[in-house]
């Protein structure tokens, strides 16, 4: 059988707070990312039979919330790069952020008002610890719009920082 | 100091995980697993008559064809002396079989390599017979099953011989 309530509220309790911020950040819609993650353990505990201990069961999850969550978004007609925006590569030191004072909530707050491409991809990067290759898998980009978008996410970011008053100085 | 960005976030991942979902979610995905699994036992029913049925099926065929295709050539029909050779040398290989068996138990190591021995031979044996009724030499065949048997009775006859000296030499080691 596929295990006991007792057992999968056990994961529920373990795992329910982070995919939630999983969700949310790539959506920004609380609502939709309680859907996906309402779907997302449904499909697990039914699926459960499927989980082959290659990894541990969080990274199955977090695979799960993350396929429904750009499902979500793709609904919503999210392009996730457009052709004429990847002509150039951002330089390396965009984001000079030695006199930004970072603090986590204005971070956590200016990701969400990136455009959905930029948040994305920067969550996925920064957040969720994917790498490009993964991320380019995962979206169906090239690896290198993936780069892309990521350094025009951390660009767009530090903007946001700093219109907010952030600077140190 | 470019990488500070990244270096911020990871030491201090946890403070970005800090929304909640809310309080009634679990009721929700609770109410989905019962919808889930009520639904199971109906499927799973379903699913086992059909499979019953294909068995019962299969099994009807499988007579009926086996019943149209039992003109399994023995032996006997290709020659009466061979196959009384056959039944002589059959008995006795089950016979030392047997005592062979006796002394499975105090040397299972090399009973096993004995087994696995004969079992060669034997796979052998059932080959042939598969192939004799579309063999063009039927002759041919039956003598290599006859030699086979013959084969299997002295190897026997080898093991068992091997068998006896290993007892012997242990029990008297022991004493």
């Amino acid at each position: 059988m596929q295990g006991s309530r007792a057992a999968q509220f056990e994961l529920y309790k373990l795992y329910a707070k982070a995919m939630y911020n999983v969700a949310l950040r790539i959506l920004n819609y609380e609502e939709e990312a309680e859907d996906v993650l309402q779907e997302a353990f449904l499909d697990a505990f039914t699926r459960i039979v499927d989980f082959r201990q290659e990894t541990t069961f969080g990274l199955w999850l977090k695979q799960i919330v993350i396929n429904k969550s750009i499902n979500y978004l793709r609904k919503r007609k999210m392009e996730f790069v457009s052709t004429d925006e990847i002509s150039e590569v951002p330089d390396e030191d965009s984001f000079d952020d030695s006199e930004v004072q970072l603090q986590a909530e204005e971070i956590r707050a200016a990701i969400t008002q990136l455009p959905d491409g930029y948040r994305v991809v920067l969550s996925l990067y920064l957040l969720e610890g994917y790498d490009h290759e993964e991320i380019a898998h995962i979206l169906k980009i090239s690896e290198n719009t993936s780069r892309t978008q990521y350094m025009r996410a951390k660009k767009k970011l530090k903007s946001i920082l700093e219109q907010k008053g952030m600077r140190d100085e | 100091m470019n990488n500070r960005l990244e270096t911020f976030v990871k030491d201090n991942r946890k403070s970005f995980d800090i929304m909640e979902p809310s309080a009634d979610l679990w009721a929700k995905i609770e109410q989905g697993l019962d919808a889930r699994t009520k639904k199971k036992p109906v499927k799973l029913y379903l699913w086992m008559s059909a499979a019953a049925a294909i068995v019962v099926v299969f099994g009807l065929v499988w007579l009926y064809a086996g019943r149209l295709q039992n003109k399994d050539l023995e032996i006997a029909d290709v020659s009466a002396s061979y196959a009384k050779k056959e039944v002589h040398f059959a008995g006795l290989i089950t016979e030392k079989r047997d005592s062979l068996a006796i002394f499975a138990s105090a040397n299972p190591e090399l009973y096993k390599k004995f087994t696995a021995d004969l079992r060669k031979l034997d796979e052998d044996y059932e080959r042939l017979k598969a192939e004799l009724p579309t063999s063009p030499n039927q002759t041919f065949v039956v003598k290599a099953m006859v030699k086979n048997r013959e084969i299997q009775l002295q190897l026997l006859k080898q093991q068992l011989l091997i068998i006896n000296q290993v007892d012997d030499y242990k029990r008297v080691n022991q004493i």
